[in-house]
This record gives structure tokens, C-alpha cells and sequence, in this order.
């Protein structure tokens, strides 16, 4: 195959993906692990819908695919194997750094939130938190920014396309329909 | 004569003008907001329009759909993100292009393209719809499982990664495809036990995740790097640069009517098609596939937009949808009192003919707006990353959500984003595990069709294949895909032609 263009070595664009060519990132080596351990796990799995059956079976495709997962997935993982490790770098400076893991975890929490407290809240906390992290500018420029874009996406989103997105504490229908009210003459 | 006065009167009537530019303005920024798909917009449309009389309707959802499909390839060059799947190929060398400081230059490219690719398969719908729908009517089970196989051969072909890890994605993605209920037999897949997993994962969760959120998760590592300003000054192409390309967007429009005219298949497929068929044809690209191409960009928008007029022929010849959208509207056609398929045809002609008419003018219209409006569409780019990454962050949890209103959704898409992420660390292609996800229900269905047929004996499907000549077309398709795609083949290649691989990388 061609090669990989060293600076496209993160992956950045899907038409270079990541990786070195004749070697190895930290962590590969464990993804290429869970991955042959997912790939048998989903082969079992596919074993379970009906077995061999039938060739018509509704277990056949995904037996023929997930078998076809483990052979490719072991073949990366030895030939991984083999390989040197990339000098210089490291997981915590170049796979996992500190800011992808911090706003990972808050897109964990946002996604534990945005049922309980509602689109609005959940949104206007990311987005200020976000953008306070990866800016670092003061907090009347971030939450002036945070606030506008997110008034922008719910105009588009909410009022627009009439998206219905989980409204939580924020009384959103009754604010709408006052809105309503209001151009409507208070009729 | 009424046939003429059919196709015309979209042009005559203020109202239907009106409506097919409002449609296609819509749908260019509909299709550009990932998460927010044309097949979503026409369908909130039908309950809008439920109604109004049939032509207004038709107008508005024609143009939403010509919009929509062109309106993918925005996101896709500017922000590596493909606002609609048929623009996942555009995204190969549509963000190369931006990243140089070409997004200009790559709209212009891919709208014009569009208009052309739009043409072509509007005039196939017009003038040849009877025969290539007669075409289509030929095809087997075994032959969409065939074309199936084919579609995710071109895993290799689509990204310069390497073979196994896109075989081992492509397999992936078929598997993720299969998750939930089998449609024909009712068996959990891949469910173990889990409610959530019963409905399937939503292939716009799986998207929006790996293309949206691992990208955003990417550039967080160069959240510092100032932005390329965008060079837009010349967004019309040159007459030159359009010359240039017209042999391979004749071929690539080709592609695109048959693919957009095979029911199942549409601008998706095709688009990955023509940029495979673009990769093999184009001896020396200015830049290499995947670093900016233009033929990168004009294989896949010329097909996909030729697959429009495609996904129209079986729709209205024969009443099975060419797509999704198609298959939308002619639910739409039935809440107005009318039978899509041959006797349509027979019976209101001028219902064709003012289809043909609209999707004329959507296509002018698609032209117009999609050359004007860059400048402000290209101040995205320009905005810091670290307001822009927490916004594709939240449009891409919105989108997800929307497509279902189901928090499940939400989790699936953050769950294929992180680990797409890694896949992309690791040099996995995500096209692949979309592709794979598109065409797991096509292969898996066509291929149980295909074996029920022949009474479960896999020496008669074979003998099947090598008696038809359309299936043995396919079947040696597959094969010299395969082949060509082997480190021994590269070997062979080299030992006899030397390395010509190094001059087209300088």
C-alpha cells in the first residue's frame, strides 16, 4: 500500500489515517488486543443468532463478518507485534494529553445531563467550561460567546427546524408560547 | 405538447419558483449541518405540506433534496466533516484543499460540478428512464449481494491506510449495521440482551460520531494552531480546469444515474463509486488522491448529484424508491391521491414531466446559491478552535439527537466518537465502517434472497453466477478488486512496470 504522510500521522484527515508506517504508537499494541478479544467476543456472539443452521440463517452474514473481524484484527495485532515502538512519544503527551481527556469526561457528564437539567443548561455549562479550557480567554468574552452561539443553535434548532431537544428545569414551551402571546397581540 | 406544458410550468408559475428556490436554499444549509439529513428535512416537510396542492408540495421537496445532497460537501471540505453521507468521498480531498487555504476554489469546483452531474442524470431521467429502469429490473438478488461486496472492496482504494485495517473496519461496520432485530426473520442480533441494543444503532449516531466528534476530539491537539485563511477569491472555475475534467465527470455523471438508479443504492454509493473509478483512471493528478485531488472532488459531486435524477427513474417507472428521499416522497405522492410506478406514467405523464421540470430548476438554483454565499460560509474555518471545536461538539450531540429524539442515540454517537478516535491514532479508516454500515443490510438481505432461490446450495448459486452474464460482470469485478488491492499484485506491478508510485507522491 502507499505510504502514510508523516504529518497526517494523527489521523486528522480519514483519507490519511493515523499510524507509522513500519511502526508502532503507545497503545497501539493494546487496541490491537481488544480489538482480536471484541472481534471473538462478537464471533461467539454471532455463533449464538443460529449457528450453522442454514446458510439463509439470520446468523450466517454475521458469523461471515465477525470471522472475517478476527482473522484481520490478529493479523494487525502480530504484525504489531513485531514492529519498534515510535521513540519520543508517549499516551499521556500524544494519544490521551489532558485536555482531550478533561473534555471527554465533560462530554460523558454532558451526555449523563442533558436528560435531568434540559438542551439549555447543559449546553450553556459545556459550551462556557469548553471554551474557558481551551481559550483561556476571560470569562466576559467566553460566556458572552458561550451564550450567543448556544442562543443561535436553539433559534435554529428549536424554532427553525423545531427540533425538540430534552427541556429540563427550563420551563421551555411556557417561554415559547409566551413569545407567541406577545407578537400575537397578548390575544 | 401537454407534456411541454407540464415540464414548463414550474417556470411559469411565480409561486412553484418561488418555492423550488426556497426548497433548494434550505436544503444546501440543511445538508451542510451534519446530523440534520435531507431524508429528515423531507419527511418533517410531508406534515407540513400534507395540505397543499401536489405540485407545491413536489416543488419544495424536490429542491430540498437538490440542495441537500449538494449542501453535504460544504462541512465536508471546510470542516472534514460530510454534512450528508453522499459527501463522505468529498471529504477525502475536499479538506486537504481547505487545510491549503482552497476551500474557495473546492466549493466552486464541487458546485459546478454538482449543476453538471445534476444535468446529466436529469436528462438520463428524461430521455432514457424506460430503458435503464428495464436495466435495473434485470438484477438479482446475487447481484446486489455482488454489488454489495463490491462496494466495500473499495475499503482499500479509499484510503492510502493500509488493506487489512480497512477490511478489518468494513467488517466492522457491516456488523454494527446488523446490531438489533433481523427485519426478516425477527432474531436479536448482537443485542445481547440489552434493550437499547433491540432498535439497532442509528447510522446517524454511528456518523455523526466517527466523522463529528472523533475529528473534534483530534483538533484538540492543535487547538493552538492559528487557522488557514481561505484563499476566495476565485470561486467559478476556470473554463480550463472545467475542460479539463469533463471526460471524467462524463464517466463519474455514467456511474452515478446506474448507481442512483439501482433501488437501495443512492448518491452515497455511488459517490464512493466514482471517486474508486476517479483513483484508477487518473494517471497523474496535480496532487495526490487524499491531499487535495480535484478529481478527488469532481468524481464523487458529479455522481452523487447524477444519482438524484437516477433515484428518480425506478421511483417513477416503477414505484420502488431509489433512496431513502424517493422512497419518502412517494409516500408523499400517495397522501396526494397518486400510484407512483408504470401506470403514472401511463395515466399522468404530466405529474413526470413536472418532476423532470422542478428538479431543472432546483438544479439552477443549486448553482446560484451554491456560488454565492461562500465568503461568509468560509468565515467557519476562520473562527478560533477553541470556540469552534465545543460548537461541532454540541451541533454534532443535536444532531444526533434529533434524528430520533432518543438519548441512546446521544451515547452511541459519543461512543463511536472516542473510539474512532483511537482508530484514527492507530491508522484505522473510518470510511470504511460507514460504508460497511450502509451496505450491511443490502448485502445480508440480497444475499439470504439469493440462497433461498437456489434451494441453499452454494454450487448452484455459483453455477447461477457464471450463467449470467450480468452476475459473472460482477463477480469478476469483485475478484480483480481484490487482487489489485494485494501487497502481491503492488509487488508484481513494481517488478514489471518499476515504482511509479514515487513520482506521483512528489
Amino acid at each position: 500500500m502507499s505510504r502514510i504522510e508523516t504529518e497526517h500521522h494523527d489521523g486528522t484527515s480519514d483519507a490519511t489515517p493515523g499510524g507509522y508506517e513500519g511502526q508502532r504508537r503507545p497503545g497501539e499494541l493494546v487496541f490491537g488486543a481488544v480489538m482480536v478479544i471484541a472481534s471473538l467476543v462478537l464471533l461467539w456472539s454471532a455463533y449464538g443468532i443460529s449457528g450453522f443452521e442454514a446458510l439463509s440463517a439470520p446468523g450466517s452474514v454475521p458469523m461471515a463478518t465477525t470471522a472475517v473481524m478476527v482473522v484481520t484484527s490478529l493479523v494487525i495485532f502480530l504484525r504489531d507485534l513485531r514492529l519498534p515502538r515510535v521513540s519520543g512519544e508517549t499516551v499521556a503527551k500524544d494519544i490521551l494529553p489532558g485536555n482531550v481527556l478533561i473534555v471527554a469526561l465533560m462530554l460523558v457528564a454532558y451526555g449523563f445531563l442533558l436528560k435531568p437539567l434540559g438542551f439549555l443548561p447543559t449546553s450553556a455549562l459545556f459550551l462556557i467550561a469548553a471554551i474557558k479550557l481551551l481559550g483561556g480567554r476571560g470569562w466576559f468574552w467566553t460566556v458572552g460567546v458561550a451564550l450567543g452561539a448556544l442562543l443561535l443553535i436553539w433559534i435554529v434548532f428549536r424554532i427553525v427546524f423545531t427540533v425538540l431537544m430534552p427541556a429540563g428545569i427550563v420551563p421551555e414551551a411556557e417561554v415559547i408560547q409566551a413569545f407567541r402571546n406577545l407578537f400575537a397581540g397578548g390575544q | 405538447m401537454d407534456s411541454l406544458l407540464a415540464f414548463l410550468t414550474v417556470f411559469t408559475q411565480p409561486e412553484l419558483l418561488l418555492l423550488v428556490g426556497l426548497g433548494t436554499f434550505a436544503g444546501v444549509y440543511v445538508g451542510a449541518i451534519p446530523g440534520l439529513s435531507v431524508t429528515m428535512a423531507v419527511s418533517i416537510l410531508i406534515s407540513f405540506t400534507f395540505s397543499w396542492d401536489v405540485y407545491p408540495a413536489i416543488s419544495l421537496m424536490i429542491g430540498i433534496f437538490m440542495g441537500g445532497v449538494y449542501g453535504g460537501s460544504r462541512t465536508a471540505i471546510l470542516l472534514n466533516i460530510p454534512g450528508a453521507p453522499s459527501a463522505i468521498a468529498t471529504a477525502l480531498d475536499g479538506y486537504p484543499m481547505a487545510q491549503r487555504g482552497e476551500a474557495g476554489t473546492a466549493i466552486g469546483i464541487t458546485t459546478v460540478m454538482s449543476f453538471f452531474g445534476g444535468f446529466i442524470g436529469i436528462a438520463v431521467l428524461a430521455l432514457a428512464a424506460p430503458v435503464v429502469s428495464d436495466f435495473a429490473l434485470k438484477f438479482q438478488p446475487r447481484d446486489y449481494m455482488l454489488l454489495a461486496v463490491l462496494g466495500i472492496l473499495l475499503v482499500g482504494s479509499l484510503s492510502t491506510g493500509s488493506l487489512v485495517k480497512g477490511i478489518f473496519a468494513g467488517a466492522l461496520g457491516i456488523a454494527i449495521g446488523a446490531v438489533g432485530r433481523d427485519p426478516l426473520t425477527f432474531t436479536e442480533r448482537f443485542t445481547f440482551d440489552l434493550p437499547i441494543m433491540q432498535g439497532g444503532i442509528s447510522f446517524i449516531a454511528v456518523m455523526i460520531g466517527m466523522f463529528g466528534v472523533s475529528e473534534a476530539l483530534m483538533q484538540l491537539h492543535h487547538v493552538d494552531k492559528t487557522a488557514v485563511r481561505q484563499k476566495i477569491t476565485r470561486i467559478v472555475p476556470s473554463f480550463g480546469t472545467i475542460r479539463k475534467h469533463l471526460p471524467l465527470s462524463l464517466q463519474t455523471s455514467t456511474i452515478g444515474v446506474i448507481i442512483g438508479a439501482l433501488p437501495g443504492t443512492g448518491g452515497d454509493i455511488a459517490a464512493l463509486m466514482a471517486y474508486d473509478h476517479a483513483k484508477r483512471v487518473t494517471k497523474k493528478p496535480e496532487y495526490p488522491f487524499g491531499k487535495g485531488a480535484i478529481e478527488g472532488l469532481v468524481a464523487p459531486e458529479t455522481a452523487n448529484n447524477a444519482a438524484v435524477g437516477g433515484a428518480f427513474i425506478p421511483m417513477m417507472t416503477l414505484g420502488i424508491p431509489g433512496d431513502a428521499v424517493t422512497a419518502i416522497m412517494i409516500g408523499a405522492l400517495f397522501i396526494h391521491g397518486l400510484n407512483p410506478g408504470p401506470m403514472l406514467m401511463i395515466e399522468k405523464p404530466d405529474m413526470f414531466w413536472f418532476i423532470v421540470g422542478a428538479l431543472v430548476m432546483a438544479n439552477f438554483f443549486m448553482l446560484l446559491f451554491g456560488l454565492t454565499g461562500i465568503k461568509l460560509f468560509t468565515k467557519i474555518v476562520e473562527m478560533p478552535r477553541a470556540v469552534l471545536i465545543p460548537l461541532i461538539m454540541l451541533l454534532s450531540i443535536v444532531g444526533a439527537y434529533a434524528v430520533n429524539n432518543a438519548i441512546s442515540d446521544v451515547y452511541w454517537m459519543l461512543g463511536f466518537g472516542f473510539f474512532g478516535y483511537f482508530m484514527r491514532h492507530y491508522g484505522y479508516p473510518l470510511g470504511p465502517v460507514i460504508l460497511g454500515v450502509i451496505l450491511s443490510r443490502l448485502l445480508d438481505d440480497n444475499w439470504r434472497r439469493a440462497i433461498i432461490s437456489e434451494r441453499e446450495d452454494l454450487g448452484r448459486f455459483f453455477h447461477g453466477i457464471v450463467t449470467s452474464p450480468l452476475s459473472l460482470v460482477l463477480f469478476i469485478a469483485v475478484i480483480l478488486i481484490f487482487v489489485s488491492q494485494t501487497p502481491f499484485w503492488a509487488r508484481a506491478k513494481k517488478k514489471l512496470l518499476g515504482d511509479p508510485a514515487e513520482k506521483v507522491e512528489q
